[in-house]
């Protein structure tokens, strides 16, 4: 990088092996459109985080975790009617930042740290997908801080963040209105063009269009959608977020399960 | 009761542990917290490592990829090791470019593989034209071009390196947690050799050492340097070779 003398530089350029190598020609392999990957989640691992979450679904390994309620630098004047239920005015609401990083050895290609475009695009739609869940107006005036770190990008990567962001929330007792799941979704190329749920990184790689979604489980209710690429008629569009919402109901039991696990063990920790 | 004269007074908490010649933690002042090596668990990083000491948790990938080599020096290749300190860590590290710490580390490492010669730069070279460089390093696996054919990078040593935190000028404790490091009045770090050499020493600073006090703190390192070397011989012969 060009005068990024904070990091001890490689060569000006370099290439990765794969570009010489001879065609892989590995087709994924066929598979039911509405598998999902069997789940790890692990809930309160980090000790200095306020909260923290560590998620694995298949090659896909996501660690988040939460500090704060901090104060926010350069208060602001109150103003504005209170929200319901005792909550704090509109201008005294508390915020959510999140930075998602992406490991240098996350994916096939060597990504220099300072990712550029994609992880702020990848963040500020955390945030987006956050914020619904959160009751911001509890924390006035303060900021919570949510960072993901992708270690191993085997396919749907933000949909994974999104589920290890909620569980960290969770896990550092933050003030929710639900936990909020997220799926991926990619469209296979032609000849043969069908939604698949949870992609692997070779299905998403030669994909045609990507979706991912969040949902409110309880709640039922989207958090989020980022998507992108040819899909089609709006029907298929439709018809993917349909198939994305029923897989995170399908995943929200196995979430369920590890916050109490992680609570139980907090309990058994905290009384001797 | 305790838990407020720690936040209160935190050294005077941690002396009167050091008085009975132990800490908080129930080690003793030259034990070393439990060591955990795990190898091979990021697929798309050519080679990977997670170590946990206590509950720092490391983990490191690299990855290797062709350049052209320096012009000053055509038969050599590159290593490049960068670390990476994300605010999960710690709530001292703020996100965006890498802050003290992060640079110092950094440094530290390409010092120690500089000094070690754990991988010979002239290995890395494929014909005095294309060579691969790496970022981050530990474990390795070279990729031919035929990625189904991978070898193992020559790894001529296997340097460890053991801490030190001094307190009031005289006490030396031996492999300090994160709180202890922060009230200590001097740290040290010590990288050993297979042979018995000394790789590299960093001590930034903080009270002076007499020279019978370093010496002792060698000698911790080269036994430090044992254990942890059956412990990675372990892992590595558990590998299975692809």
């Amino acid at each position: 990088m060009p005068g990024d003398h904070r990091r001890i530089r490689g060569p000006e350029e370099s290439q990765p092996p794969q570009l010489y190598a001879a065609d892989e020609g590995e087709a994924p392999a066929a598979r039911d459109p509405t598998r999902l990957r069997p789940v790890y989640a692990r809930a309160g691992l980090l000790s200095q985080a306020k909260g923290s979450a560590y998620l694995e679904a298949g090659g896909t390994k996501v660690l988040c975790a939460v500090s704060g309620p901090r104060q926010v630098e350069g208060g602001e004047r109150g103003g504005g009617p209170a929200g319901a239920g005792g909550e704090a005015p509109a201008a005294l609401r508390g915020r959510l930042l999140c930075d998602f990083r992406r490991a240098p050895f996350a994916g096939r290609r060597r990504r220099a740290p300072p990712g550029g475009g994609e992880e702020r695009e990848l963040a500020l739609a955390l945030q987006e997908a956050l914020e619904p869940a959160v009751r911001l107006g509890r924390y006035p005036r303060a900021q919570l801080e949510v960072s993901a770190l992708l270690l191993e990008d085997g396919g749907s990567a933000l949909a994974a963040a999104l589920t290890a962001a909620a569980l960290a929330l969770a896990d550092a007792g933050v003030e929710m209105y639900d936990l909020v799941v997220g799926c991926g979704l990619s469209r296979a190329p032609e000849p043969a063009p069908t939604w698949l749920l949870d992609p692997t990184r070779l299905e998403e790689e030669r994909a045609a269009a990507g979706l991912t979604v969040a949902l409110m489980p309880v709640l039922n209710q989207v958090a989020g959608l980022l998507g992108s690429g040819e899909g089609g008629p709006t029907e298929s569009w439709a018809e993917a977020v349909r198939l994305g919402l029923e897989g995170c109901q399908r995943l929200y039991p196995v979430l369920q399960q590890c916050l109490v696990r992680a609570a139980r063990r907090r309990g058994a920790a905290a009384s001797p | 009761m305790a838990a407020g004269f720690k936040t209160v007074e935190p050294l005077e908490y941690y002396r009167r542990f050091l008085k009975e010649n132990c800490r908080p933690d129930g080690r003793e002042l030259g034990e070393f917290r439990t060591t955990t090596v795990n190898i091979g668990s990021i697929s798309t990083a050519d080679g990977s490592a997670l170590v946990k000491l206590g509950n720092t948790t490391v983990i490191c990938g690299v990855k290797a990829e062709f350049a052209a080599p320096p012009t000053d020096a055509p038969d050599k290749g590159y290593v490049v090791p960068n670390v990476d300190l994300p605010p999960l860590c710690s709530s001292k590290f703020r996100s965006g470019p890498p802050g003290e710490e992060a640079q110092v580390a950094s440094q530290f490492i390409a010092d120690v593989i500089e000094n070690s010669q754990i991988i010979q730069k002239e290995d890395l070279c494929i014909s005095p034209g294309k060579l691969p460089e790496v970022t981050i390093n530990e474990e390795t696996a070279l990729a031919e071009v035929n990625l189904k054919k991978k070898n193992y990078l020559n790894i001529r040593t296997h340097p460890v390196a053991t801490s030190f935190a001094v307190f009031d000028d005289t006490l030396l404790i031996v492999d300090p947690t994160g709180e202890e490091e922060h009230l200590a009045t001097g740290t040290l770090t010590i990288v050993m050799d297979e042979e018995g050499k000394l790789c590299c020493l960093h001590k930034p600073g903080g009270s002076g050492l007499t020279g019978a006090k370093l010496q002792d703190c060698m000698s911790r390192a080269v036994t430090r340097h044992k254990e942890v070397k059956k412990l990675m011989d372990e892992v590595i012969k558990s590998m299975k070779p692809k």
